[in-house]
């Protein structure tokens, strides 16, 4: 887990939406007022099951669809204004090229279009994204990691201060989706924000500095990982139960007792189990298992997004 | 601007579908403006064997664009824009930087630079054609004036850039190609020419007709040396009036060109890009 390195200062917000709503008709809310706050140098994983609202939010963030209602502000400017594109690089949904194009020319009609240096630029993102010796194909021809690693670059071009960037490990191989998680981690660590939307839990919780979980387009949790998942117990099966769950409520850095079926859930630092383990057995309770437990992302994920009938899907 | 023209040529340019239409529509117009008429009676031409040498190359050329040409020109002004929401590539673009008017604008003037290969084309092979022909006829080489050959190829132009501001149009009203050219040529076959031959029947049409691309588009032809006889006789694309003056036919077109494209530009703007 890695700890956000900026402090929480209006001033820093690269990204700040204030009651963003997007509705198509009368009866479909896809982002409902929702409230995201992005800042300077973090990456900010925006994780929600399929449907969440995580793309129309990341449309609306680069001027492809328009609000319903709200504001949003993007690197100072409104959301689709060249002077916020020119300094954002963004991969929304699949990534598009022309199929009869090759990667590099496709790349060169945006550099073109984002005016910047073409030859130059092409080269270095074809490189940085490993597509080199593929660059002259045409991106008929690519598969899907090829064609994420494509946008990846078109992404890269305007050497943003901002990426936006939605499933980029799509269509990756493990070895591809690890390279791409080390490959995000370093644009951030070199100075970049990135706004990741996932609904891969292990992507966003090895990359993140701070999650924030949409559920029906609001959101419904945020804070770093370590926050999400709430603090760390111990879980202990001693016999009798009764007794043990007595002595372990009677210690004063133990925060709470529960469990059930013989299984103890003891909210505790888990630096306190030797300690736990020597008290119940002095007296006289059998101690059969003690281990830490850590709630997953992906429980707090699951239990975040159910909904009335189960899990959000 | 440039670059972003710069950038829309390059798709231009790499396309197939582009050369392809290209090389139909010289080969095309060649064959039904020279091998055909003259394999079949050279004689019996509206203007005889005149009608196939150097000197008639403006009129017998330009016959061809009010509505052969026009449904290349819608094609590549579908594709130019249909395309993009059929790859989704327009995303791509719109999250580049430029502004959606200068990106549209680019491609208008993208549009445009091909549409003069599509005029420039066909006229350099009608003038081998006709050189062809008098060569074999021993007929004397004389060429048409430059200025009357300069206002033909710009009135052929402003009569392809007509269809494929319709076809910019179409392509962005339906987001893809397959139906903006269904309607296209619908509209082209169907209701102009439809219309236009009940037109000489019905007096209540006449006026709508008048305001049609194909009436407007032979009139200015007619203008530069097209041949009555030919546009009657012009198959599915064939039109027997009412003509108007080139003036009106001028200010028609032009306004129809700046009507498609303020459509299509406000609706390329306004809409969402989901």
């Amino acid at each position: 887990m890695t700890m956000p390195r900026s402090t929480h200062d209006e001033h820093e917000l690269v990204i700040s939406t204030q009651a963003l709503t997007k509705r198509y008709g009368d009866t479909i809310v896809a982002v409902d007022e929702l409230a995201l706050r992005v800042r300077r140098g973090e990456v900010y994983g925006f994780l929600g099951p399929n449907g969440a609202g995580k793309t129309t939010t990341l449309r609306m963030l680069v001027g492809l669809v328009r609000p319903t209602s709200g504001n949003a502000t993007v690197l100072g400017a409104p959301p689709g204004a060249p002077e916020g594109l020119s300094r954002i690089g963004a991969m929304i949904e699949a990534p598009a090229f022309y199929p009869y194009l090759s990667g590099r020319d496709n790349l060169r009609v945006l550099a073109r279009h984002a005016r910047i240096d073409v030859g130059a630029q092409v080269e270095r993102v074809l490189g940085q994204v490993g597509l080199g010796s593929r660059a002259s194909d045409r991106t008929a021809t690519y598969s899907m990691g090829m064609k994420q690693r494509l946008g990846v670059a078109a992404a890269l071009l305007k050497d943003p201060e901002l990426l936006i960037l939605d499933e980029p490990t799509n269509g990756l191989d493990p070895a591809g989706m690890a390279e791409m998680r080390a490959f995000i981690r370093s644009l951030a660590d070199g100075g970049r924000t990135v706004l990741l939307s996932s609904h891969l839990m292990g992507e966003i919780e090895q990359v993140s500095d701070r999650v924030g979980v949409i559920r029906d387009g609001r959101f419904v949790a945020e804070g770093t990982v370590g926050e999400l998942r709430g603090r760390a117990g111990l879980r202990v099966r001693a016999e009798p139960p009764a007794q043990a769950a007595h002595l372990l409520a009677a210690m004063p850095e133990v925060e709470a007792v529960g469990g059930q079926n013989g299984l103890l859930e003891v909210v505790v630092d888990t630096a306190h189990a030797a300690a736990i383990n020597r008290t119940l057995v002095h007296a006289g309770v059998a101690v059969s298992e003690i281990y830490a437990q850590t709630a997953s992302l992906e429980d707090v994920f699951l239990e975040l997004t159910a909904t009335d009938g189960g899990a959000g899907s | 601007m440039r670059s972003n023209v710069s950038a829309e040529l390059l798709v231009l340019r790499k396309r197939q579908a582009t050369w392809v239409l290209l090389g139909i529509w010289a080969f095309m117009g060649i064959f039904f403006a020279y091998v055909i008429p003259y394999a079949l009676d050279a004689e019996a031409a509206p203007r005889g064997l005149a009608q196939f040498l150097p000197q008639s190359l403006a009129g017998t050329l330009i016959e061809g664009f009010p509505f052969f040409g026009g449904v290349f020109a819608l094609m590549l002004g579908v594709f130019a824009l249909g395309s993009e929401y059929g790859w989704d590539t327009l995303k791509t673009l719109f999250v580049q930087g430029p502004s959606r008017g200068s990106l549209f604008a680019s491609k208008l003037v993208a549009l445009g630079i091909v549409l003069i290969a599509f005029v420039v084309v066909p006229f350099a092979a009608g003038a081998v054609a006709s050189i062809v022909i008098a060569q074999i006829e021993g007929a004397p080489i004389v060429w048409p004036s430059a200025w009357l050959l300069l206002r033909t190829m710009a009135a052929a132009w402003l009569i392809l850039a007509v269809w494929g501001a319709l076809g910019v149009l179409l392509g962005v009203m339906t987001r893809g190609t397959s139906l903006a050219i269904g309607i296209g040529i619908l509209y082209a076959l169907v209701i102009e020419g439809l219309l236009s031959a009940f037109a000489q029947s019905v007096d209540v049409l006449e006026p709508l007709t008048q305001v049609f691309l194909r009436a407007n588009g032979y009139s200015l032809a007619m203008a530069l040396g097209a041949s009555t006889q030919v546009i009657e006789s012009n198959g599915p694309g064939s039109f027997g009036g009412p003509f108007v003056d080139s003036a009106q036919a001028l200010v028609v077109l032009g306004l129809s060109i700046a009507g498609f494209l303020v459509l299509a530009g406000v609706l390329l703007r306004r809409r969402d890009l989901a």
